[in-house]
Formats: C-alpha cells, sequence, structure tokens
C-alpha cells in the first residue's frame, strides 16, 4: 500500500565509511545509464535497482549517496524509493520468496500453499526468518496465471507449485 | 470461424499449430528468415502518415486494455517541432488474469521491435523506453538480448535504417518499474518513467501533446505493437478480413473488433495458457476447444473476460463473444485485455468478490479520496460478508461505494478506481442471491444512496 505514510522524521541514520554506491558503480551507471535520460532524475529507478542488486536492500545512506549522484534531494529520492514495493528500505533476507494472492492463484489452492510454507519457514508473510535467510510475502499477479499458483524466489520465477512440490523448491535454497 | 493461421504466435509454437513444449527463443536470424521486418522494410518506403494512415483504416485497437483505436491515437501528435518526441512502450502486465505481452517477450521479442521501429518512423519518435515490470527479470534479460541484436542490425542506434528521427539516431531502452500496478495506467507510468512515484496524471494534457518529460509521447501495449509489423506487412484488407466486424445498425465511426488477439485464460480450466484467436470467439469455444474444457468436468459458473478490472461475466453468459463490444452486450466493463479467468460451480463469488478488492485496495496510489477510502471499505465490508458477519446494509453500501468512484462518475483521477468499481458491483449484482445468503437478514432504518437510486 504504497500510500501508507512511514514514519522517516527522526529516525537515526546509521553510516559507514565505504560508500555504497561505489566508484566502479558511479563509472559504470554514467556510461550506460544516464545517457539513456533527457533528466537526470529518470535515472532513478535504474540507479536504485542497481545499488540493491549489489547490497540486497537500500540502506538511507545509500538514498543519500544516490540523491548527490543525480542531484535531487535525499527526500526526493525517499519519496519514489518509499513507493515501490520492490525497493527493499529494510534488510531482507537471502532469499525473498513471494507468492502470488491474486485471483486466478487462489481459485487455483494458492491459500493452502502459502500456509504450508509459513509452517515449513516458521515465519508468517511479512517476516523474515531470524537466520536472515528466508523472507516470506504475498505478491499481486505475478504474470503467471495460466500456471498458477506460482511464486518468485528472488529472480526466478516457480510455476505450478504444489505442496509437495514447494518443498523441493526450498531444498535447492542454499 | 476460427482462425487459421498464426499471427502472433507465428514464431511461437500454440495450440492448435503447435505445441507450447517446443517454445524457444527467435534471435534476429531466425526472424528474419521467417518474413521478420519485412513489414518494416515497407513502412521505411512509405512517408509517416502514409503508414499512421494504414493503421487507421486497418481500425487496430489497442490491446492494453482501453482498446483505444491506435493509428487515431498516433495522429494526434503536434506537428514535428525539431524538437524530442518519445514511445513509451507499456510491458507493465500487472492486470491479475493478464500473462499475454509475457509470451511475445519471452520467445518472439523482435515482433515487438519491429512493431516499435514502425511506430518511431511513423509517428517521428527519436527514443522509445520499454516499461517492463519489475517481476519481470528473465523477461527484461531477454528484451535486452533482443534489442542489442538489433543495434547490431542498424534497427536502432548510429547507422539506423530508420535514419535520424529528431536530429537524433533512435534509441530503444529497457526500463524496469519495481513493483507497482498503477504504473501500467499510462501517466503513471510516464511519472515512474521520470523517476517519481507512478502517480497518474490528470488529463488533459493528454501524452500526445505533453507526455514523457513534457514532450509529444505515445503510449502502447506490447501486443498492439506487435500486431503493427504483420499489419504493415499483408495490408488493413488482410487484417480486417480477421476478428470480427462492427455490429449491425452500427455508424462506422463506432471501431469494430478486426483482428487476431491473444487470449490467456487461467482458473479452472485443464488446459490453461495463451491462445490466439479471432476477436470475437465465443468464450465457450475458448474454453472446450482451446483450454480443454472445464478442469475435473465440473460445471462453468463465471468468468472474468479479460483482467479483473472488467467485472464478471455469469452462467447464463456462458456463450458470450469476446470482443470490444461485450461491455454492451454483457454489462461488463469491456475486454480488457482478454485475460480470462474461469470459476467452476464450486467457487464461492464472496470470495472472489474479497480477492479482487483485497487487490485494488492494495495497489490504489492513494491520490482520489474516493479510490483510496473505496477500494479499502469494500475490501473491509467483503471480508466481513465472507466471515460471516455481514448484514443487508453492507451489501447496500458496497454498492453504493463502487457507482460512486472511478473516473467515470467523474470522481477519480485513473481508470484504477472504475476497474474495481464494475468488478465488485458486477459481481454482487450477478450473484445477488449468493450473497443475499450469507448475511443476516437485517437492514437498518438507514436509507441507501444506492437504493433510492440516487447515484448511477
Ligand atoms: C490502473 C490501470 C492499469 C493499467 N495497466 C496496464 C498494463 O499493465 N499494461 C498495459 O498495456 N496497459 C495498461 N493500462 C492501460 C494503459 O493506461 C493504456 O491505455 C495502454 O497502455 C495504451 O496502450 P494500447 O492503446 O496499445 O492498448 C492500465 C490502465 C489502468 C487504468
Ligand atoms: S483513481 Fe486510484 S489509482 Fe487512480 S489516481 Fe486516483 S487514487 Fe490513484
Ligand atoms: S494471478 Fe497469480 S500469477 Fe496471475
Amino acid at each position: 500500500m504504497a500510500w501508507i505514510a512511514k514514519n522517516s522524521a527522526g529516525a537515526t541514520i546509521e553510516r559507514r565509511s565505504e560508500p555504497y554506491l561505489t566508484p566502479v558503480l558511479k563509472a559504470k551507471l554514467e556510461a550506460d545509464v544516464l545517457p539513456r535520460y533527457p533528466t537526470k532524475r529518470a535515472a532513478l529507478l535504474p540507479v536504485l535497482h542497481a545499488v540493491q542488486h549489489e547490497h540486497h536492500w537500500l540502506p538511507a545512506q545509500a538514498l543519500e549517496e544516490i540523491a548527490a549522484f543525480l542531484d535531487l534531494a535525499p527526500s526526493q529520492v525517499l519519496d519514489t524509493a518509499s513507493f515501490y514495493e520492490e525497493f527493499w528500505l529494510n534488510p531482507k533476507g537471502k532469499y525473498l520468496i513471494m507468492v502470488c494472492q491474486s485471483l486466478s492463484c487462489e481459485l487455483m489452492g494458492q491459500t493452502g500453499l502459502l500456509g504450508k510454507i509459513s509452517r515449513k519457514l516458521g515465519i508468517a508473510p511479512g517476516q523474515t526468518t531470524p537466520d536472515g535467510k528466508y523472507t516470506l510475502m504475498t505478491a499481486e499477479c505475478l504474470g503467471s496465471c495460466g500456471s498458477a499458483p506460482c511464486a518468485l524466489v528472488n529472480e526466478v520465477l516457480h510455476e505450478n507449485i504444489h505442496a509437495d512440490n514447494f518443498e523441493r523448491i526450498l531444498d535447492t535454497l542454499e | 470461424m476460427p482462425l487459421a493461421q498464426p499471427v502472433l504466435c507465428k514464431r511461437i509454437p500454440t495450440y492448435p499449430w503447435g505445441d507450447p513444449k517446443d517454445r524457444q527463443y527467435v534471435g534476429y536470424d531466425q526472424f528474419t528468415a521467417t518474413g521478420g521486418y519485412v513489414g518494416l522494410t515497407k513502412a521505411l518506403a512509405m512517408a509517416p502518415k502514409a503508414v499512421i494512415d494504414l493503421v487507421k483504416e486497418a481500425e487496430l485497437r489497442g490491446r492494453g486494455g482501453a482498446g483505444f483505436p491506435a493509428g487515431l491515437k498516433w495522429s494526434f501528435l503536434p506537428p514535428e517541432d525539431g524538437q524530442r518526441r518519445y514511445l513509451a512502450v507499456n510491458a507493465d502486465e500487472s492486470e491479475p488474469g493478464t500473462f499475454k505481452d509475457r509470451l511475445l517477450i519471452d520467445f518472439d521479442p523482435h515482433l515487438l521491435l519491429e512493431g516499435i521501429a514502425i511506430a518511431m518512423h511513423a509517428c517521428r519518435l527519436d527514443t522509445a523506453y520499454i516499461y517492463i515490470r519489475g517481476e519481470y527479470h528473465a523477461q527484461a534479460k531477454t528484451l535486452q538480448r533482443a534489442i542489442d541484436e538489433a543495434y547490431a542490425h542498424k534497427i536502432f542506434g548510429e547507422g539506423s535504417r530508420l535514419g535520424q528521427i529528431n536530429a537524433l539516431w533512435p534509441n530503444c531502452y529497457v526500463h524496469r518499474g519495481a513493483g507497482a500496478y498503477i504504473c501500467g495506467e499510462e501517466t503513471g507510468l510516464l511519472e515512474s518513467l521520470e523517476g517519481k512515484r507512478g502517480w497518474p496524471r490528470i488529463k488533459p494534457p493528454f501524452p500526445a501533446v505533453a507526455g514523457a518529460f513534457a514532450r509529444p509521447t505515445i503510449i502502447n501495449n506490447v501486443e498492439t505493437l506487435a500486431m503493427v509489423g504483420p499489419l504493415l506487412d499483408q495490408g488493413p484488407t488482410w487484417f480486417k478480413s480477421l476478428g470480427k466486424g462492427r455490429p449491425d445498425g452500427v455508424p462506422a465511426s463506432v471501431p469494430a473488433s478486426f483482428g487476431p488477439k491473444l487470449y490467456g485464460i487461467s482458473g479452472h480450466v485443464n488446459r490453461p495458457g495463451v491462445y490466439e484467436e479471432n476477436l470475437g470467439i465465443k468464450l465457450s469455444t475458448l474454453i472446450e476447444d482451446h483450454a480443454a474444457g472445464m478442469l475435473k468436468g465440473k460445471k462453468f459458473k463465471a468468468a472474468i473476460p479479460g483482467g479483473i478490472s472488467m467485472g464478471v461475466l455469469g452462467p447464463d453468459e456462458y456463450h458470450a463473444e469476446l470482443d470490444f463490444d461485450i461491455g454492451r452486450k454483457h454489462n461488463c466493463l469491456g475486454l480488457g485485455t482478454a485475460g480470462v479467468i474461469v470459476m467452476d460451480q464450486d467457487t464461492d463469488m464472496v470470495a472472489v468478490a474479497r480477492n479482487i478488492a483485497r487487490f485494488f485496495a492494495h495497489e490504489s496510489c492513494g491520490q482520489c479520496t474516493p479510490c483510496r477510502e473505496g477500494t479499502g471499505w469494500m475490501y473491509k465490508v467483503l471480508t466481513r460478508v465472507e466471515a460471516g458477519g455481514g448484514t443487508l446494509d453492507d451489501l447496500d453500501l458496497l454498492l453504493e461505494v463502487s457507482a460512486s468512484m472511478g473516473a467515470m462518475p467523474g470522481t477519480t483521477i485513473c481508470g484504477l478506481a472504475d476497474g474495481a468499481n464494475w468488478a465488485v458491483r458486477t459481481i454482487v449484482n450477478k450473484f445477488w442471491p449468493e450473497f443475499e445468503a450469507r448475511v443476516a437478514q437485517t437492514r437498518s432504518n438507514r436509507v441507501s444512496l444506492a437504493v433510492v437510486g440516487a447515484t448511477h
């Protein structure tokens, strides 16, 4: 729910000396991404994706660095980043499991599947296992309704998931 | 008449012509060896305006949901002023039940790139951004692979066959979204492309006049553009021999349903998937002949014609013709994306409505109060009804809330609220006895506006 205000006022920002937006990444983005757009701001989504790809989530310091890189105010970067569900402003597990809960998947048994995964991992949707390995989320339609129910594990789509083959998918995640 | 030869699925094995198991990526060489980029060659031999006129004559309607005639949209562009103009390709595909654009991108991306190149030539657009939903990781990579091949063969980039447009060599880029359904709405998409939150814009100005970066911009769906190459190659007469013409007695100004269309079918059927058929195919034919019938031989109860925004067809609408006129004939919002979701006799329609309301409550961008609050109310009320705690008042409230939110009643900026409204309203109306039986038969003295007819 993109319109729910997230409390950021007064939050302390954890800092480290090493930048998240490394000189190597910056050079790459300057060469490949910025020239694609007539404004610097338009590069924001690709830059957020690139930093998140390296670091797995987007700490506040990274947002500040991105703001400086694109000549934006940090609040503008936060405004955009907090709108999109795929941008993680908090740490997430090594494996992000997103189970589709939209109509075709619910008709084909998603509810039971989600319950099974949840019990197996010992966490509810929205939570991360204490060892930081798995984060379980529900997702809306993943564009794979013809092979419902389905789930995205990091960047890999798993289709036609049944109670028994889901265990096998979990087993392959190390 | 069933479609004799596949058009969009020419290189993508699909029943009845081929087996989906044999699908594989079609690269530049295989694409050109099988008639690919011939439409582009023909388009480049024509004046840009003549290409727009041809698309107009063919009455190609948008395949992304609204069914707006593509040629007409292209003709809304202002005259060239030497400055930049953009193409935004809508590959956001997030409407539940819809998985057709993904098929084209996965297996025949050059068909899309050919349409993009033709549109850039016709409309004088120097840069194309393919806005693809963030969850399509593999598809973004596949597209990039095809784009790289297209650059290598001078479709795009320096020395492009298109020549310079607005004094620039034409470019085509993939731009990834990040998980927000609203970015499929065309102006939400543009905001997102500009690096902002995907909040739809108040129109006018329309994108053709002031779109991306406040410059003239054309936005088309993946399937719409994929259709343009074959159309240029084989011509409007061929295109109009497929699909379904104007209904009897309707003036020529009303667009018809010409051409083939990708139909996605999912839910309670034996062989879900994407099929290509003439526009106007009957729902019953799609279920029985293409999707191999109802799952476990159960009885048909309901279907969503084209993505959950469109509302529902009931048991007596099993033979509905799936064309752009379906909204008028069957009291639903329209054909939408033609992503059909089929439900059998055991489906709980209250749960279906609750699932759909949750989707919209979750995806509303929050700008317009009737949408932000209305979708939330509908979800809460339906959750209560499903759990057995509802009353007749709740059903009145549902109808009242849904009738008052949307761009059509004129209370919201974009069509997301109309989708929510039609979905919930048609399910409650068409399955009223089922809803009535689920709630306590009590009604307070409060008179619902919906009941007295004060809202439409
Ligand atoms: C809430 C909402 C979501 C939409 N999502 C999509 C989408 O994911 N893909 C798409 O092509 N069109 C989507 N549309 C329709 C677009 O606004 C637009 O009409 C379409 O991309 C135009 O292309 P076409 O004329 O080629 O169909 C959506 C519309 C609304 C109101
Ligand atoms: S109708 Fe809903 S989704 Fe569309 S702009 Fe308004 S609040 Fe956002
Ligand atoms: S409904 Fe689950 S992938 Fe579309």
